[in-house]
């Protein structure tokens, strides 16, 4: 079949104007780092920020604590929510157990859990860059790649925090860059251990986040498509080694396994969620997905579909579940990681001008009549491609306007605080299930945080608190997982007459409550019989202190 | 029968033409059996509630793009 080139290197014509035209190009490209890096820069500056604070800083970070102490205790967290403590999980294990060897050195403390988030995300970023320049040969734009991950608004938001979902997407990651080439390895032994490599990965990203199915989804079509026989092989061993944890998990909770992280997780859809949050999404990234979804189609119609592809579509597809209760933002992580990858595989190809287009009847309609534009088309990517990731970069403009350094870059791109504690953030709540997170903590947000646990160190018995930190921090049990429990109730699989009766029976010094996530059984027997008694502002959420009224 | 053998043998490769096909009988498969809950489950209310409109455009492109793929014979996909 002939195959033409769609566009072609412009080293070939080596005159004056295209002198200009590679000058222009590198200087775009300078700028285009400089900005990435820059948020590189401000990614580390907030993990560091966040690695330093003591207490919960997202909603429910504490519960991952309190998953992780469980495993370094050997014990599993999911538990019978119907008894006290009323305390179970509702996320898989992998991440937790990655944590737990932390618990026995360091003993409680959040800053090992958001670590492994915040490294998780530079190693999906290096998987990024690798896949990108393996394909490209191109390191410049590898590096783009690469950055452009770190730069995203939901990345940064969700990077270094105290949860599963980077994990999850660095695993995701590794398992394609693994499976990718699997089939250009000549010996049939290291075939198989590559296969072996990648779908382990991606049983660990469905080990770490149930999310991941859709991941495990792709790359079964993507090898399908390459070799159905090698597909089912392949796919019952994964089943097998799959179900058999899922099974063993089951049998040691007593059915809790299912209950807690299967059946308590069909939540109520919201489309308005669903919607606001896609278009987030691309008003963030779109410099990016419109030139994937491009490479996408290109694969489909002219070449082959890459792992990548796939994935990267399944990524795109996974972000209707953001509509569910309880999902956000967060849901599109998976996706741009796919899209950074894609994009900067278009675009090294697109500079190398090795993107051949055979003779086939979509390309008689869509390419042929283009073909003289060839030239054109390669001398606009040497301008259009560092555009691409200038605009990807003013899209996702975030930085503190506060401190050194950068205040005076806020007040040089004329831009003033929209978020808590002095930070700017391009990203913002068009919708429901937006994490409103990315700003930096301060002294008086720590001082806040010790002032409320030592209000409940202070209290008599046992304390209900919405968030972990303060009850571990004063050496107190952690009474149930307040969203868990609404899950449950929800789905009505949880009975709150014990953990009611006790609130009734004001069994508890103090409630702290900051979102009130509770079952609405139990907030309204928190309504009856506490009162408030002091409200305490930490990280720009009201935390509200109630003590038993009087009978 | 043979088909289904010739499938699954080792080498084999999955075409253009024939991801096409399955997309498009996968995607009208789903479009049926999406409308199918409405038909069976008489005493749902509300008619097609948005998850399912989602999913039925969801499944509507698949069996789209499926079609276009049809014409590119046996180019491997």
């Amino acid at each position: 079949m002939t195959e033409l080139p769609l566009s072609r290197p412009l080293s070939a014509s080596p005159v004056r104007s295209d002198a200009l035209l590679y000058t222009a190009s590198r200087i775009l490209t300078i700028v285009a780092l400089a900005i990435l890096m820059g948020y590189g820069v401000v990614y580390i500056a907030y993990a560091a920020n966040l690695i330093a604070f003591p207490f919960d800083y997202d909603q429910g970070e504490g519960f991952e604590l309190v998953d992780t102490l469980l495993f370094s205790q050997g014990e599993l967290p999911y538990k019978d929510t119907d008894v006290y403590p009323f305390y179970s999980s509702n996320y898989p294990p992998l991440f937790h157990v990655m944590a737990a060897p932390f618990v026995p050195v360091f003993g409680t403390g959040y800053w090992y859990g958001r670590l492994l988030g915040f490294l998780g995300t530079l190693v999906t970023a290096g998987a990024i860059a690798l896949a990108v320049y393996r394909e490209g040969r191109r390191p410049t734009i590898a590096l783009l790649a690469a950055l452009a991950f770190l730069a995203s608004n939901t990345v940064y938001h969700i990077g270094p925090l105290f949860r599963q979902h980077m994990t999850m997407v660095m695993f995701e990651t590794l398992a394609v860059v693994v499976l990718a080439h699997m089939d250009a390895i000549p010996s049939l032994r290291r075939r198989r251990w590559g296969l072996f490599a990648g779908l382990s990965l991606v049983l660990a990203a469905g080990y770490t986040k149930q999310l991941a199915l859709t991941t495990a989804l792709a790359v079964f079509a993507f090898l399908f498509i390459r070799s159905p026989r090698r597909a089912i092989i392949s796919g019952v061993l994964f089943g097998l080694a799959g179900g058999a944890i899922f099974l063993w998990l089951n049998i040691a909770t007593d059915g809790q396994w299912w209950l807690q992280t299967i059946s308590a997780n069909v939540n109520e859809f919201i489309p308005s969620q669903t919607w606001g949050l896609y278009r987030l999404w691309f008003a963030l990234h779109g410099f990016l997905i419109v030139p994937a979804l491009m490479y996408a189609l290109y694969e489909l119609y002219f070449s082959r579909l890459s792992i990548y592809t796939i994935w990267t579509i399944a990524g795109i597809g996974v972000g209707v579940l953001s509509g569910k209760w309880g999902a956000g933002d967060s849901y599109f992580a998976t996706s741009i990681a796919g899209i950074c990858l894609l994009s900067g595989i278009f675009f090294a190809r697109l500079l190398n001008g090795d993107l051949a287009v055979p003779r086939n009847p979509i390309a008689r309609f869509t390419i042929d009549p283009l073909r003289r534009a060839a030239p054109i088309v390669a001398a606009g990517s040497l301008l259009l491609v560092p555009l691409c990731y200038i605009g990807y970069g003013r899209a996702v403009l975030h930085l503190p306007t506060e401190g050194a350094g950068f205040a005076v870059i806020a007040d040089l791109l004329g831009i003033e605080a929209n978020a808590r504690n002095g930070f700017y953030d391009s990203a913002g709540r068009i919708a429901g299930g937006y994490a409103d997170i990315g700003h930096f903590t301060t002294q008086a947000d720590i001082d806040a945080g010790w002032r409320i646990v030592e209000r409940v160190r202070a209290a008599p018995g046992d304390v209900l608190s919405e968030e972990a930190a303060f009850n571990l921090l004063a050496d107190k049990p952690v009474i149930g997982n307040p969203t868990q429990l609404l899950n449950l109730a929800n789905n009505g699989l949880w009975d709150p007459t014990a953990l009611v009766a006790l609130i009734e029976a004001r069994q508890f010094g103090l409630i702290v409550l900051r979102a009130q996530f509770y079952p609405p059984d139990v907030l309204q027997a928190i309504a009856a019989h506490y009162g408030q008694d002091e409200v305490i502002a930490m990280n720009g959420f009201n935390y509200l202190l109630l003590v038993p009224k009087s009978e | 029968m043979s088909r289904i053998r010739k499938i699954v043998s080792p080498g084999f490769t999955i075409s253009k033409r024939l991801l096409g096909l399955l997309m498009l009988l996968g995607g009208v498969g789903a479009l049926l059996a999406i409308l199918a809950i409405d038909l069976l489950d008489a005493g749902r209310q509300g008619g097609i509630g948005p998850a399912q409109q989602i999913a039925l455009g969801a499944a509507a492109l698949i069996a789209l793009v499926g079609v276009t793929l049809l014409p590119l014979g046996e180019a491997p996909a």
